[in-house]
């Protein structure tokens, strides 16, 4: 009996072995059968997927932290080919919501590229469509099963941000716009792009959550703080735009800047397309220096050069204020005749009648008696002919022809002396005039007052370019300028505040010639006076209502100062100096 | 009964042949216990790491997508509040911009003049991914291996 038991037990310790033995090769073979590979490579096909991280590019926002570009969220609608089960409902959706065609929305469906199995239909599509499309395809699952045909079953939304720009046109000429590759074009995004913008980041993401991995640390790009200040940029482009229309100027500029430190509160142009429609570029700006042109279109300024003449001949002591001189109306030099802006003669005049009547004679004089290693000596110590260094993209260097150039000729200097034959930039002679209105220092204008980084703020400090003169020359010349305002009674006075400024009339050359019909009409000044807090410079194109800066220029630039001084809380110099002396 | 009997009953009890049997039976159980409870203990924190991976993937997604919302909102909230809403709704409450003849100077003690804006703050989110530690990705014979070949593992 108990060899029985053995025996059985034997036996049935055998089978069991040889099904486990069994079970082990079935194992093996099954592992190891070309099946097995072709599941395992499914398998892979499903067990990563490649993910694109988007750094979040960093917002821009004004001094008094208005956003004037941050992101919004924007839909790529893609189709997985696996578990896509009626191809003409996804096309016929997406087409009707999207307005794109149906055929080729099937086309792309039905033939995608081999070895794929996700396809992108649309890119950056606005959310509330997207949205449309997301509720349809719940709407339509809810009424039929799964896998049902008339469903939208895989049809994909992977939501992405896109930069947007909710002041749309306003200060466009600032900040530029980006591309949908994400590249900065123009302003502070191109000028700042690599700081704005993080590089999105692709990674192949195991499915698998036993393969948690390590996600890849993708920083932000850097948020910016402008100098800018929204409601004055507001305010000059809508006085900018009245200003064209009232004097019927083709194109117009008005910048704003702090004297004392270079930061520009405000840089209006004509020319402003909505930030979020960039691909209207080409339409809006025909030529690239239209972008902005405070920075890169170069003109003759005119008679504002004038502040620059009389400083280099005060500060190099050629003539002070009392220096007085005969005007005869006419100037010989270089063998050409220079007359004054009406052609008469303006009898004995001082250095103040000088400029307050804006005599090229006496300014021609000034410049002879410097001599051009003197003059131009000063002009490029004011920057003329270079690049002021200001952080916006696409600044132009102009052209200050100089003694020893091939196309320099004697009479240039005389020319030179009122702004004529001289090619300069409004934000250089802001720069230049700088030097006048803060006490011999110029500075280097810019748009960028701070950076945010990882939650922490950088204030970018003051860069100054130099002293071309003197405090005391940049004291008296203020004082001067102010004082020729005054007493010709000029559009450009702001009342209860002293302003220091000069018109500027600027003949256009026209193939070589001076076209005696057009012209550039400017006005550049600055105040208070005795405390510069704001300089603007108004910049008309060919006004056709009149052609002087006397009569267009300046009254724009009083509209814009008294508004400038209201939104900046400048108090009327009475109050500011009782203050003062308290 | 004599000491000899005792010492031969002991004896045959000791090398009885099932006696052995139950041994190596008992051994076998044995061995299979353990083994069982190492296997049921390893699948344990297999899949308690599965489950915390998965959370973590949801809740990198979640944070990317809060992200994106945030941002989204607040270029909305931009635009509401944008120079030409505020000046179009501010018109339409009956306000209209002051003339600089308007405007009335109190001296207030102790006014500051605004400052530009100030916008760093160490209380802001940290935008960047999550650091993972080991014990979510590491696995039982990874963590086995490090223990062994780390310095302390070799002491």
């Amino acid at each position: 009996m108990r060899q029985q038991y053995v025996r059985r037990s034997q036996v049935l310790a055998g089978v069991l072995a040889f099904f486990a033995f069994v079970v082990i090769v079935q194992l093996t073979r099954i592992q190891n059968s070309p099946e097995a590979a072709i599941f395992r490579q499914q398998a892979e096909n499903y067990a990563y997927e490649w993910k694109t991280f988007y750094p979040n590019r960093g917002e821009i926002y004004d001094r008094n932290g208005r956003l004037l570009a941050g992101q919004k969220t924007v839909y790529e609608i893609g189709v997985d080919l696996n578990t896509v089960t009626d191809p003409h409902a996804i096309a016929f959706a997406v087409g009707n919501t999207l307005g794109m065609d149906y055929n080729q929305i099937m086309n792309v469906i039905q033939n995608p590229p081999e070895g794929i199995t996700y396809i992108v239909i649309a890119d950056f599509v606005e959310a509330q469509d997207a949205l449309y499309l997301q509720e349809l395809k719940k709407a339509l699952n809810d009424q039929a099963p799964e896998g049902a045909l008339g469903g939208l079953t895989g049809l994909q939304f992977k939501p992405h941000p896109q930069r947007s720009y909710p002041e749309n046109d306003l200060g466009a000429n600032v900040l530029g716009f980006v591309n949908r590759e994400g590249r900065g074009y123009f302003g502070v995004e191109e000028k700042y792009n690599d700081l704005l913008a993080g590089n999105p980041v692709q990674v192949l993401v195991p499915t698998d959550p036993n393969k948690a991995f390590e996600i890849p640390r993708v920083p932000d790009g850097t948020t910016l703080i402008l100098t800018i200040n929204r409601d004055l940029q507001a305010a000059a482009e809508d006085i900018l735009d009245t200003a064209l229309g009232e004097y019927g100027a083709v194109e117009g500029v008005i910048a704003i800047m702090n004297p004392q430190n270079g930061e520009l509160l405000a840089l209006a142009t004509s020319r402003r397309m909505d930030l979020n429609q960039f691909w209207n570029y080409n339409v809006v700006y025909p030529n690239a220096t239209d972008f902005n042109p405070v920075i890169s279109k170069t003109y003759e300024p005119g008679s504002v050069i004038k502040i620059l003449t009389m400083a280099a001949a005060l500060d190099s002591s050629t003539v002070t204020p009392n220096t007085t001189y005969l005007d005869t109306g006419a100037i010989l030099i270089g063998g050409v005749t220079i007359q004054n802006w009406d052609r008469n003669p303006w009898g004995v005049q001082n250095m103040v009648g000088c400029l307050q009547h804006s005599l090229n004679v006496c300014m021609v004089n000034l410049a002879s008696q410097m001599g051009a290693n003197t003059f131009y000596g000063y002009m490029d110590a004011f920057g003329l002919g270079h690049l002021t260094g200001v952080d916006l993209a696409g600044e132009a260097a102009g052209r200050l022809k100089v003694p020893g150039d091939s196309d320099w000729y004697p009479v240039d200097l005389g020319t030179n002396a009122f702004g004529q034959g001289v090619a300069v930039t409004p934000i250089q002679m802001m720069a230049a005039a700088s030097a006048v209105a803060n006490d011999g220092r110029m500075v280097i204008p810019h748009v960028l007052y701070a950076m945010v980084r990882e939650g922490r703020q950088y204030n970018v400090p003051a860069q100054f370019g130099g002293s071309p003169i003197s405090a005391q020359t940049a004291d008296i010349l203020t004082e001067m300028l102010a004082i020729s305002l005054e007493s010709e009674s000029s559009l450009a006075l702001v009342p209860g505040y002293r302003i220091a400024g000069k018109t500027g009339t600027a003949q256009i050359p026209v193939n070589g010639l001076y076209d005696t019909s057009e012209t550039n009409a400017s006005f550049l000044g600055w105040g208070p006076a005795d405390d510069p807090q704001f300089m603007i410079y108004v910049w008309l194109e060919k006004p056709t209502t009149s052609p002087w800066g006397s009569e267009t220029a300046a009254p724009v630039f009083s509209e814009m100062a008294k508004k400038t001084v209201i939104l900046l809380d400048i108090p009327p110099d009475s109050i500011r100096q009782r203050l003062a002396s308290q | 009964m004599n000491i000899p009997n005792v010492n031969h009953l002991i004896h045959a009890y000791r090398i009885a042949p099932w006696r052995v049997q139950r041994q190596w039976i008992g051994n076998a159980l044995l061995a299979v216990v353990v083994l069982a409870m190492a296997a049921a203990l390893y699948l344990n924190v297999t899949s308690r790491t599965a489950i915390a991976g998965r959370e973590i993937q949801d809740l990198t997604t979640a944070i990317a997508l809060s992200q994106q919302v945030s941002s989204d909102l607040q270029t909305q909230l931009a635009a509401l509040t944008s120079a030409t809403a505020m000046e179009f709704r501010a018109r339409e409450m009956g306000f209209r911009p002051i003339e600089p003849d308007e405007v009335e100077y109190l001296v207030v003690p102790g006014y500051v003049t605004p400052q530009p804006i100030n916008l760093s703050s160490s209380a802001l989110p940290q935008l960047s991914a999550l650091t993972i530690p080991p014990e979510y990705n590491q696995s039982l014979l990874d963590w086995l291996d490090e223990r062994l070949s780390s310095p302390r593992g070799m002491q």
